[in-house]
């Protein structure tokens, strides 16, 4: 299998560079929680990472900070060189997360819903309705720009998602167990949706899933991550490995024995 | 069916009270045609009709000065801790004075009619609004917030696109709350020296037992109440149509 060892700043012009993140926060009840622990990958432009790890190991955390939600109590993040604050400042959209849930506006139709981020971008309304209609449509929604979310089922309220987050251009796109909520027949359907459009976008993005076939079918690398979030575990997945199940199981093993490994550290610490 | 069923309670209603006008005098129970006939008349007679006017347009300005006042304190209250922790306990106290109170407030504080009406049924209509709004705010799904600040926006952006549509669908419910409220309220302050209005007509019949007008009056209140409320219900179907009828239901 082709595993191999973190890498701490290894790619020359990363797209997206983390080095030494800390993050901490404070509970009600006045405890400290470490969410991120010096974690340090970096993920290069066109590349698809995939992220892996036990629950509460800091990974949504980790998306808050990338979108300039939640800010590092040391260490940096850069996208493209700049700071991730500077990276967000110049354009609104570059970055853009698909969420678990849909979380479109009950109040607005699919059309709106998708051109929500062009809307923020300042984007005229005719302009940001046409680009809203051809993402639909490229989604498969063509029939449905006018519906409103609670007239579409599920997996078209998750295509209306992803037609929202391609909309803006964006060049990152993290994906935050975006295909979990949904029947795994219409999940697939839409990972390799997903996984055309990306291509076709020449876009980066990062996704966070606890399914590891879902990790080999949409990533080129995936970090295993322990938690507090830190990589334990990278490996470089083979084009076609989520067409070969011996690998598949491999990748699977591997991934599982080093979640619990790390978990006995934690529990440990 | 559906008709049948709502006309039933108020069917049984008109013939106990056809019956006891039977056995009592009319100053105390008088017949459903005499009551329908006082009815008929304040609606064709213009001194009436107006009266019946003036009181309805004070309401209706009541209850949208209360909206306009509530929304951005609410709004506020909503976003703000700072401003939540100075102006909760203000309006709470507004909220606890009694509506007799305010009427005797204003009729020392104001020597203009239309003023002190204005001014007890604002103090009674803000405060819900305020309520209303301010629990719209702070029910806006957090996943939501995020949503919309993930791709960029700023905090007027965030209240315009996000929190507009739930501040409007609060501003409902307390729009129809305030009227039921200004309904009740309008009449006694309308009886401190209004001379103009329903509360001056009830005033007047009272004081000649002329019970079918002070019931013709209290039907066309209750009216008055209903279409308010039924005008609010449709401009709410038609601007919160995402909800539609069965939203929050099984």
């Amino acid at each position: 299998m082709a595993a191999i060892e973190p890498r701490s700043n290894g790619i020359a012009a990363p797209k997206i560079r983390i080095d030494k993140a800390r993050k901490r926060f404070v509970q009600k009840n006045g405890a400290s929680v470490e969410a991120i622990r010096e974690l340090t990958f970096d993920v290069a432009a066109n590349e698809y990472v995939a992220i892996v790890g036990p629950t509460g190991a800091g990974k949504s955390v980790l998306f808050d900070c990338l979108l300039g939600l939640k800010t590092l109590d040391s260490g940096k993040i850069e996208i493209d060189g700049q700071s991730i604050g500077n990276f967000i400042k110049d354009g609104k959209g570059r970055i853009t997360r698909i969420f678990q849930e849909d979380r479109l506006l009950p109040w607005l139709s699919a059309t709106d819903n998708v051109a929500l981020g062009l809307q923020i971008r300042g984007v005229p309304e005719k302009e940001r309705r046409d680009i809203a209609r051809k993402w639909l449509a490229d989604v498969g929604l063509r029939d449905f720009v006018d519906a409103l979310p609670s007239e579409l089922s599920g997996g078209m309220r998750q295509r209306t998602n992803i037609a929202r987050a391609f909309a803006t251009n964006p060049e990152i796109i993290l994906l935050d167990e975006a295909f979990s909520a949904l029947d795994e027949i219409t999940a697939a359907r839409l990972r390799g949706d997903f996984l055309e459009l990306a291509h076709h976008q020449k876009m980066t993005f990062v996704i966070v899933t606890h399914s590891i076939e879902e990790a080999i079918f949409l990533g080129t690398r995936i970090l295993v991550f322990g938690a507090p979030a830190r990589v334990v575990r990278e490996i470089a997945v083979p084009p076609g490995a989520a067409e070969n199940r011996a690998l598949v199981d491999e990748i699977r093993d591997d991934i599982r024995s080093w979640i619990a490994a790390s978990g006995r550290d934690a529990s440990r610490e | 069916m559906w008709s049948l069923k709502v006309l039933l309670p108020f069917a049984t209603i008109a013939i106990l009270w056809q019956a006891a006008s039977l056995f009592f005098p009319p100053y105390l129970f008088p017949g459903l045609q005499l009551i329908f006939a006082n009815v008929v008349k304040i609606l064709t007679t213009w001194d009436l009709l107006s009266g019946g006017l003036i009181t309805w347009g004070r309401l209706i300005m009541a209850v949208a000065v209360a909206l306009v006042i509530g929304i951005p304190i609410g709004l506020a209250m909503g976003l703000s801790r700072g401003v939540d922790d100075f102006v909760r306990p203000i309006v709470k106290f507004i909220m606890g004075v009694p509506a007799l109170n305010w009427v005797i407030i204003v009729v020392i504080w104001f020597s203009n009619v239309e003023l002190r009406i204005a001014v007890v049924l604002i103090m009674l209509c803000v405060p819900i609004t305020v309520f209303c709004v301010y629990d719209g705010v702070r029910s806006i799904d957090r996943k939501l917030t995020d949503m919309v600040q993930s791709f960029g926006a700023n905090r007027m952006q965030t209240i315009r696109l996000l929190l507009w549509p739930y501040v409007k669908a609060s501003a409902f419910t307390a729009t129809k709350l305030n009227v039921g409220n200004a309904v009740r309220t309008v009449i006694v302050a309308e009886l401190v020296g209004a001379p103009f209005g329903i509360g001056r007509e009830l005033d007047l019949a009272k004081n000649v037992f002329d019970m079918p007008m002070v019931l013709a009056w209290t039907l066309i209140m209750v009216g008055m109440a209903f279409v308010m409320t039924l005008v609010i219900e449709q401009t709410e179907h038609v601007v919160l149509r995402w909800r539609g009828s069965n939203h929050g239901r099984d």
